[in-house]
């Protein structure tokens, strides 16, 4: 996947910025582009140890990059209506540095971690359409909640005020 | 202003001589001046096996990052820098045996050890006074030691990917401690002291040998985010546990408390008064639902990217609530086995 120059310069400044933005527990998404409605592109930040739920793709489509560090991607099956034992893992991978994956509905539900306890890591969405919000799922049931996603920054600029952590976590970074 | 060929002079405070090849640090073309005004130098990727007694002119240096080296030691040379307030050697070679001795003396805020191969914490780093943040994460810690509550100001402590077994009540007594980071570790069980962590923000437990949590947790009322994926927890926790009639003294208790029957500190020897004290902060049968929401609906569990409640937690309902394990996302599925629970069962639960 390509980027004009416009969004190469946005996910710069965004990446900067994200260097900071490293919470404890939860990694951090940060718009880019809007696409005048056609797409979100985006940035997420995951610190140490942090990773996302099982979760499916809203009927879009998904597009990841590594853009730094490592992210390992657990695939699931969708889980049949019972809600009755542990949700079927079909396959594992770990996402190097530059690689790009690919993932909608009809392919499954994926987890993303950063299990890395050294590194951070930093990879770049596009989802098209855009969507606000998507499914979890508890691993031990299949047992489903839908979610409203937020963002941690919007076209640079932070939407919620700044934890004590990332002032922590800040005095670690150039 | 003579700087070494390749080093990025950042400003005049800052020296970065990262990803250099280096297999010694060589800082005899800086000059002392620029030794002296240097705040932050950058040593890291590159391949230095040890630490050059030099670094001890750097008088003034406040983040010193010496990460993905070869290093196996660090010099005694660090104490002389008196204003150190940040080391970063993450992926090194470092043991429990490298820290220098004086170690502890250093005015470090910010200590980061972490892919290095510590089997302890070491005692040095227990006397650092101002430490805010400490990351070990990713080493082969078997243990927590207790000394860990001297280090008074520490609000960060990520001991993420280690092999800790179990977790000490010392790590209670940490008055600040905002973030806890034990994710990938061996732990079988949560002390109810951590209740004490009053200013507790983040708790990661994810990875582990979990099967329960302790009620205790839910006092954590400043608690925002907590992982628990990948432990054994169990699910249908009331018909697993064993049954066993309630004391006298607690049905005494019970009923004390959910009849309001007053009584007075004159009346009463006071480890009594503290027992009846102790059941009203817990889960009260009359409003056990209400208290409970409160505090899991301040808890996010991030693993489930939202508010979602422990499948453990609508056990813990009171019988005689009305609504509480309907209003539970989880009870859709299990209301059936719910039912079949006894009564009685459900209330011992809730008192302990």
């Amino acid at each position: 996947m390509s980027l004009d120059r416009s969004e190469m310069r946005s996910a710069t400044i965004i990446l900067a910025a994200c260097n900071m933005h490293f919470l404890t527990n939860s990694y951090t998404r940060n718009l880019v582009d809007a696409g005048n409605g056609k797409f979100n592109l985006m940035i997420l930040c995951w610190g140490e140890g942090h990773g996302s739920s099982i979760h499916d793709h809203t009927n879009s489509h998904c597009f990841m990059k590594l853009l730094q560090g490592q992210l390992k991607e657990t695939l699931f099956e969708w889980p049949d209506g019972n809600c009755r034992g542990d949700m079927v893992q079909r396959s594992q991978r770990v996402l190097q540095e530059n690689k790009v994956a690919y993932i909608n509905d009809s392919l499954g539900l994926h987890r993303v971690e950063n299990v890395s306890h050294t590194e951070c890591a930093v990879s770049l969405h596009l989802y098209s359409p855009p969507f606000q919000s998507c499914q979890t799922f508890d691993q031990r049931t299949g047992h489903r909640n839908t979610v409203k996603m937020t963002f941690w920054s919007k076209f640079g600029e932070r939407t919620s005020f700044v934890s004590g952590y990332f002032k922590i976590k800040a005095k670690e970074c150039h | 202003m003579e700087i070494h060929e390749g080093a990025v002079a950042v400003g005049d405070s800052v020296l970065d001589f990262s990803r250099l090849s280096l297999n010694t640090f060589n800082a005899d073309s800086v000059s002392d001046e620029r030794k002296r005004d240097t705040r932050q130098l950058y040593l890291n990727y590159n391949r230095l096996a040890s630490l050059p007694s030099a670094l001890g002119v750097f008088c003034n240096l406040e983040l010193l990052d010496i990460s993905n080296n070869g290093l196996a030691s660090i010099c005694e040379d660090l104490t002389r820098l008196t204003k150190l307030k940040t080391l970063v050697a993450k992926n090194n070679r470092l043991d429990e045996f490298s820290l220098p001795k004086e170690f502890g003396s250093l005015p470090l805020e910010v200590l980061n050890l972490s892919g290095n191969r510590f089997e302890e914490i070491p005692l040095q780093c227990t006397k650092l006074q101002r430490l805010q943040s400490l990351s070990l994460g990713g080493n082969r810690l078997k243990s927590i030691p207790a000394e860990i509550e001297n280090l008074t100001s520490l609000e960060l402590l990520y001991l993420g990917g280690n092999l800790i077994s179990a977790i000490p009540p010392e790590v209670a007594n940490l008055p600040y401690l905002s973030y806890l980071v034990l994710c990938d570790n061996r732990i079988q069980s949560v002390p109810p002291e951590l209740t004490r962590l009053h200013s507790m923000r983040s708790l990661s437990l994810h990875n582990n040998l979990l099967t329960y949590l302790p009620r205790e947790i839910l006092c954590l009322v400043h608690l925002q985010e907590l992982s628990l994926r990948g432990n054994p927890l169990v699910v249908r926790f009331v018909k697993e546990m064993t049954y066993d009639p309630p004391s006298l003294l607690e049905l005494a208790g019970r009923t004390i408390k959910s009849r309001n029957i007053p009584y007075f500190p004159r009346d009463l020897p006071s480890n009594l008064l503290r027992y009846l004290d102790l059941a009203s902060k817990c889960p009260n049968p009359k409003c056990a639902g209400v208290y409970f929401d409160s505090c899991v609906r301040q808890i996010k569990f991030v693993d489930f990217c939202g508010k979602y409640r422990l499948p453990l937690m609508h056990y813990l309902c009171s019988p005689e609530c009305t609504s509480p394990c309907s209003s539970n996302p989880q009870s859709d599925a299990e209301s059936e086995d719910e039912n079949s629970v006894p009564v009685d069962r459900l209330q011992r639960v809730l008192l302990g």
